[in-house]
């Protein structure tokens, strides 16, 4: 089953942009956990939105649930095709392609795409805002956002997040990186979790009893 | 739509129909089939089971694996009666089997008995349509120690000084303590306020053939694969159909409550899966579609007897609806504090301003609480001043995700006679029903105790050694709590409220609505403790009611 949309420039291009989303240093980046492996699978039609909970393949949707994937994936595919576009509009007014840009003058280009212009965007800037301490582009504590509501460069630093810090059963996080960057100890796989294995407590405190409970009964 | 000739099937009548099958239809379906009466259930979402759910946070969260598909299931919100409508997924529930306790981490704090009498003891606040409830908090307290007893719930009797009388202590310990609610414990100590352990469905020990909670991080907004975790999905719903007389059909959408010529109910018409019309007639329908949807289907279910939507006939539906409102002062530490350690919601709690207390300048107050920084699993967690990529977003990431943790409260908004849900007159859903619209404004009430709420809360967090600390203050209302109440108050006057004291509708006699929609305030806390404790209370008089009448 062929698992991708991108072409070859269209891949390439948003690799060079998801390493400016999260760059390599001293630690590990988009560009060595394969945010881009992630992103173009999920791009490439329904059978990898939903990975079965045991960790061992994907769902197959069906009805409703597929219909509205169907729909939805079409609206962000046009988005990046649009934004390969406008990377490389941009980027050729600096003298080359996005790929070619050395990193300053990418993060350049990207916030000059991201920057509000028109009314969508300014809807954009203002859901951004709506993120009470949830991530910037993800709608606030307990609701999620429609990813379809989201302009070119808040989706694709929204994607560049999912591929480094999902399960790596979606293609990216490739060995756990995006969790070992920020000292996260996640399962070793879905299956772990899916069996009850999972667990937390050697994060608890160290004194597991609440203080003024002792004496109550 | 006169759907009653158009149903392919016709199904033999029942005792009991319930409309939802969450947290209080589940509730009522065990109650009423325990007491022998033949219930079916119909349910808008698939029916899951615990082997279905993982540690997938991309599903759960980002990809409406649990929330609902906005393309399939809109809502439309709008902030004032002459403001446009604008489509969004305004205070979701899960919308299956289990509804919004299947993915909850189940803070279950009670009621208080000033709670059940706030308009009397605040008095009118204008612009606010107060009412005290038709019940009162000992009425209620034998079924909140049901529902505990029922779930297993963990927590300790005496340890919220404000608590009002319980008859019973808790089944199960308080869970074990997370460093955040450690850090909360130790802030609020210091500053001579009272915490407590937050009573919480999950297990702390084994607990009636149930082994007891593993602490996944996959917690708060994910299923449990485990079973450990309470909810009506794998307490109540078991419990119903081990007495064979639960049927209930998931992926059931009703489209109208049915009446007959004098406007009693005589059941429901739904669609299945397969877009089938089918037609359920019961002698009792019961409503518990939450606060939300039960107003919907009562407005969608016009008659001739009811021709402004059932139990309608003084505009009163889908009115004084309350959201409350979940926002936090967020801190960081130099020790870590694994504020995802369990989920992000093994928390320590207080009730030290709950209370109402003139000198503060508004009325009422709210639960208080410790947890995780919103949703605090890579993927979702984050910092207010955090931007959205680049190296500073990277280097917030690494040094905080572990070193980060919130002080959250529970606005108690206040009834508003325009704060409503109505039928959006353009929207329709995926089954081509006009969907919810909400109307809100927030009352400056509800402003100014949130403000309040959020700098004791900073309080807290700076008393317990903070290095920075920044203030979420709840300046709007969004719907993230997804706790709902309001649409239906219960009341003693059928001219001010919908429901009678059993939650029984005023204009139809066999209809009762068991959700959230009875309310007549939203009150300062978690509601469904006590939404499921009120829904085996009207169980339990429904089934009384059928004894009285089969004898006769």
């Amino acid at each position: 089953m062929n698992d991708t949309f991108l072409d070859p420039h269209q891949r390439a291009t948003i690799a060079a942009a998801m390493a400016r989303m999260i760059p390599t240093d001293d630690t590990p980046g988009a560009a060595e956990a394969g945010t881009i492996d992630f992103l173009d699978r999920y791009l490439s039609g329904t059978g990898h939105i939903y990975a079965n909970p045991d960790g061992v393949g994907f769902e197959v949707l069906t009805g409703r649930r597929l219909w509205a994937w169907a729909q939805r994936l079409e609206v962000v595919r046009a988005r990046y095709v649009a934004g390969v576009r406008a990377l490389d509009d941009a980027a050729g007014r600096r003298g080359g392609r996005f790929v070619d840009l050395d990193p300053e003058a990418q993060d350049e280009v990207l916030r000059e795409v991201e920057r509000p212009e028109g009314r969508e965007q300014e809807a954009d800037a203002a859901r951004a805002k709506v993120a009470l301490y949830g991530a910037p582009v993800e709608a606030a504590l307990q609701q999620t956002s429609a990813e379809v509501d989201l302009g070119f460069v808040p989706l694709l630093a929204l994607h560049t997040r999912q591929g480094f810090y999902a399960d790596p059963v979606y293609g990216g996080n490739r060995d756990h990186v995006g969790w070992k960057v920020i000292g996260f100890p996640g399962p070793a796989s879905l299956a772990e979790v899916h069996q009850g294995r999972y667990t937390t407590i050697d994060y608890f405190a160290e004194d597991r009893t609440h203080p003024g409970t002792e004496g109550l009964s | 739509m006169n759907s009653q000739t158009s149903a392919e099937t016709r199904h033999d009548p029942t005792d009991v129909l319930i409309i939802g099958a969450g947290a209080s239809g589940a509730t009522a379906a065990k109650v009423l089939t325990e007491s022998g009466l033949r219930v079916v259930a119909l349910e808008k979402g698939p029916w899951r089971t615990r082997e279905t759910f993982s540690g997938d946070e991309l599903a759960s969260i980002n990809r409406y694996d649990l929330w609902p598909d906005p393309l399939l299931n809109p809502r439309t919100h709008r902030a004032g009666v002459d403001e446009p409508a604008t489509t969004q997924l305004f205070c979701p529930v899960p919308q299956m089997v289990g509804g919004g306790t299947v993915h909850w981490q189940g803070w279950l704090p009670r009621f208080t008995e000033e709670d059940f009498r706030f308009h009397s003891v605040v008095g009118d606040v204008a612009g606010a349509s107060l009412a005290d409830w038709p019940i009162s908090y000992a009425e209620l307290e034998p079924y909140y120690t049901a529902v505990e007893w029922a779930f297993g719930v963990s927590g300790q009797a005496g340890a919220n000084r404000y608590e009002s009388f319980r008859s019973k202590g808790y089944p199960c310990p308080p869970m074990p303590m997370s460093r955040y609610a450690e850090k909360y414990h130790a802030g609020a100590a210091a500053l001579g306020w009272n915490s407590f352990p937050t009573p919480q469905a999950a297990l702390s020990q084994p607990f009636d053939g149930r082994p007891a909670t593993v602490l996944s991080a996959f917690a708060q907004q994910h299923g449990d694969p485990s079973g450990t975790r309470s909810s009506a999905l794998n307490v109540f719903v078991p419990q119903a159909v081990a007495t064979g007389r639960y049927d209930l059909r998931p992926d059931s959408v009703v489209r109208e409550i049915t009446v007959d010529a004098r406007g009693r109910a005589t059941g429901a018409v739904y669609e299945d899966a397969e877009g089938r019309l089918h037609e359920q007639r019961a002698d009792v329908v019961v409503l518990a579609c939450g606060a939300v949807e039960t107003a919907r289907l009562m407005l969608l279910s016009r008659s001739a007897a009811h021709p402004h939507g059932l139990g309608n006939e003084n505009d009163l539906v889908g009115r004084n609806v309350t959201f409350h409102e979940f926002s936090s002062a967020v801190a960081t530490f130099d020790d870590p504090v694994y504020a995802w350690a369990g989920g992000g919601y093994v928390s320590a709690s207080s009730f030290e301003f709950y209370g109402h207390d003139d000198s503060r300048g508004f009325a009422g107050g709210g639960h208080m609480a410790t947890s995780g920084v919103g949703i605090p699993l890579p993927i979702n967690w984050s910092l207010p001043d955090r931007p959205a990529w680049g190296a500073e977003a990277k280097r917030v990431d690494r040094e905080f995700f572990n070193h980060s943790m919130a002080a959250s409260m529970v606005v108690h908004d206040l009834p508003q006679h325009d704060n409503r849900v109505d039928l959006d007159d353009e929207v329709v859903d995926d089954w081509g029903m006009p969907v919810a619209r909400i109307t809100l404004t927030p009352h400056e009430n509800d402003l100014a105790m949130g403000r309040f709420l959020i700098d004791r809360s900073a309080e807290i967090l700076e008393a317990a050694g903070a290095t920075s600390i920044q203030k979420v203050y709840p300046d709007r209302v969004t719907g993230n709590c997804s706790h709902q109440h309001g649409t239906t108050r219960m009341g003693n006057d059928p001219a001010t409220s919908v429901l009678d004291r059993d939650c029984r509708l005023h204009t139809a006699d066999n209809v009762f609505v068991v959700d959230g929609g009875s309310f007549p305030t939203g009150t300062g806390a978690n509601p469904t403790l006590t939404i499921m404790a009120n829904a085996w209370r009207v169980a339990e008089r429904i089934a009384a009611g059928r004894d009285a009448s089969s004898r006769r």
